[in-house]
């Protein structure tokens, strides 16, 4: 459903390039993550696919139609961004999962923007929270909204920067099976990069190893690997089995 | 469901609180009709205004009073809004109405008309045979607006082309804005006596200006930018969320920004024009606007407007009640009436996120 063929991008005309030559194809469904240093262009690569910024080169389509030319309104009822910092001004969570429908609404939400909003809130039981200021909620919690509003453009991929990179061990937990849920119980895709090797393999499907501003290795979890781990971050890990499963450690 | 009900509620006291707003902007416009310099009682005023009195009375009422109360009542609530525009599209807790240099170009506009052809640029004394022009009622004025619409349009024009990043904008607005004051300098500095102190009066904001011609093109301006930011209430509270959120939630936010700050700079740019620098409102009002409702556009919009016009009835009531005679500039007190009232609100209330 997504297919990005050969993006290049810089920022500013003279700066070099962050993204060169990157390709990645992810299909209906499936949850892939994007594995790479800091620096190696995972957000930009976010960025392009997202609209927010246009790359100088390259191709994006989505379920066959250019994603390059379609308008903001059209890309955002396609694919929905849940950032890694969130900010929602003082709305409350209500207003704020409403916002998520401004795509469809444009000025004035209409009675069916508003049953969708209580819908969502009531699926992802946060209705006893509709009338709180979002932005004075706990980071769980926020991430939790924003995953509501993303919810709210009825998207068909979901976009996750770093979703756990600032929570703690349970709400890390929390919000993983919440995006993994959405994606199997709604077959919405979802594109997430993760820093957490072990986090990665139990929610992703795919996965995509940036280095150098490209997509190097990409593939099921047989790819995830020592030797392409040291490729694409230079860092020495174990892998070991645990219960059937891959465990990634750390070797210091 | 209870908590939908609550929001409901919450609505409903936004509402009220509009409400609230107009009628005590009602009572103090008619309360304003019987306040000034002339010594008229309340029985005559109240006469003037229902056809009878005398010639002078009504004159008093209809010709001066009340186009001054309308003026304040559209001006307040244009400069308002104007400066909650710039503040959530320029995501600047700072900006103002004239952060684009509209008010310091106008000013120099206004210099330009007074000192080189009505004041005697380069000889000395008075020009008499150009004083017309500056005795015409609209030459300063379209000298300033002139000069603050191009002022605008250089801003907006340099940033389409190179880049509409927030703090691009303002510091392109402060750059200009001090080459306005410069030139303006420039300009005080070869006047004459008669003609810079006529300057310097001029840039004092005075609503003592306004006429009803004056208050329907200020009218038909305010109107037109209050339609546009409030079919934008959503678009601006999503970028409340953050420019980048924003774009993917399907917003042209480059649009949005240009043609936000295009007409909040011209509300701000026909207001100066008529009327002179009138500082602060734009500033004070949408911020205890936002600290006492919050962020959100389809309230804050509103009731920003109605806060600009209280504070500048009020001020404009104390500025003729206290100059004993005279009418004190407006300008003067919207500061030292909204300065301290405004820290207090800044200091006193809830915690500060989301501070602009």
């Amino acid at each position: 459903m997504l297919k990005v063929e050969n993006l290049c991008f810089s920022y500013g005309s003279r700066a070099e390039a962050v993204l060169n030559g990157a390709s990645m194809e992810l299909k209906q469904g499936e949850i892939g993550i994007l594995l790479g240093k800091n620096g190696s262009g995972k957000t930009t690569l976010f960025k392009n696919i997202l609209g927010i910024e246009k790359p100088q080169s390259g191709n994006i389509f989505f379920e066959g139609e250019d994603l390059l030319k379609m308008n903001r309104r059209q890309r955002a009822r396609r694919i929905a961004y849940v950032p890694q910092h969130i900010h929602f001004g003082d709305l409350t969570v209500f207003d704020s999962v409403l916002m998520g429908r401004v795509s469809y609404f444009g000025m004035k939400a209409s009675r069916e923007d508003y049953e969708a909003v209580e819908r969502i809130l009531a699926d992802m039981q946060l209705l006893d929270f509709a009338n709180r200021s979002a932005e004075a909620l706990s980071g769980g919690e926020k991430q939790k909204i924003a995953i509501a509003r993303a919810m709210a453009q009825e998207p068909k991929l979901m976009v996750f920067d770093e979703p756990t990179g600032n929570l703690d061990i349970a709400n890390e937990q929390l919000i993983i099976e919440e995006a993994k849920k959405l994606a199997r119980e709604k077959n919405i895709s979802i594109l997430s990069s993760l820093h957490d090797f072990n986090q990665a393999l139990y929610f992703g499907d795919r996965f995509f190893f940036m280095k150098d501003g490209a997509v190097k290795y990409a593939g099921g979890k047989e790819i995830v690997t020592e030797e392409v781990i040291r490729d694409v971050f230079d860092a020495p890990v174990q892998i070991r089995q645990i219960d059937g499963q891959k465990v990634i450690l750390n070797v210091f | 469901m209870n908590q939908i009900e609550e929001l409901k509620r919450k609505n409903r006291r936004n509402t009220a609180v509009i409400a609230f707003l107009v009628i005590a902007m009602a009572v103090l416009a008619i309360g304003c009709l019987f306040v000034g310099s002339a010594d008229m009682s309340v029985s005559d005023a109240l006469k003037a205004l229902f056809g009878g009195g005398s010639d002078a009375q009504s004159r008093i009422i209809w010709r001066i009073r009340i186009p001054r109360v309308l003026a304040a009542i559209i001006a307040g609530a244009g400069l308002s809004v104007a400066g909650l525009v710039m503040q959530t599209t320029l995501n600047n807790a700072m900006a103002s109405p004239s952060t684009l240099g509209v008010s310091n170009a106008a000013v120099f506009g206004a210099n330009l008309s007074i000192i080189v052809f009505a004041g005697g640029f380069l000889t000395t004394g008075n020009n008499l045979k150009s004083f017309d022009v500056g005795a015409n009622p609209y030459a300063t004025s379209v000298l300033a607006f002139g000069f603050s619409v191009a002022s605008v349009l250089l801003i907006l024009g340099l940033c389409t082309v190179r880049s509409f990043s927030p703090n691009v904008v303002v510091l392109a607005g402060m750059a200009i804005s001090s080459v306005w004051t410069a030139a303006t300098t420039v300009l005080q500095f070869f006047a004459t006596d008669v003609g810079l102190s006529a300057a310097v009066v001029w840039s004092f904001g005075d609503l003592g200006r306004a006429s009803y011609e004056k208050d329907g093109i200020m009218f038909a301006v305010v109107l037109a930018g209050t339609v546009f930011f409030m079919l934008m209430a959503w678009k601006y509270n999503a970028l409340l969320s953050g420019e980048a959120t924003a774009k993917t939630m399907g917003v042209h936010v480059e649009g949005l920004r240009f043609v936000s700050l295009l007409l909040a700079s011209l509300i701000t740019a026909v207001c100066v024009s008529f009327l002179g620098v009138i500082g602060f409102v734009g500033i004070i009002c949408p911020h205890v606007t936002k600290k006492l409702l919050g962020q959100d556009h389809r309230v804050t919009i509103p009731v920003s407007c109605l806060m600009g016009s209280l504070l500048l009835l009020l001020a404009d009531t104390l500025s003729r009640s206290l100059g004993s005679g005279t009418a004190l500039p407006v300008g003067a007190i919207t500061s030292l009436l909204g300065a301290p009232f405004f820290i207090a609100i800044i200091f006193g209330r809830k915690g500060n996120h989301g501070s602009c």
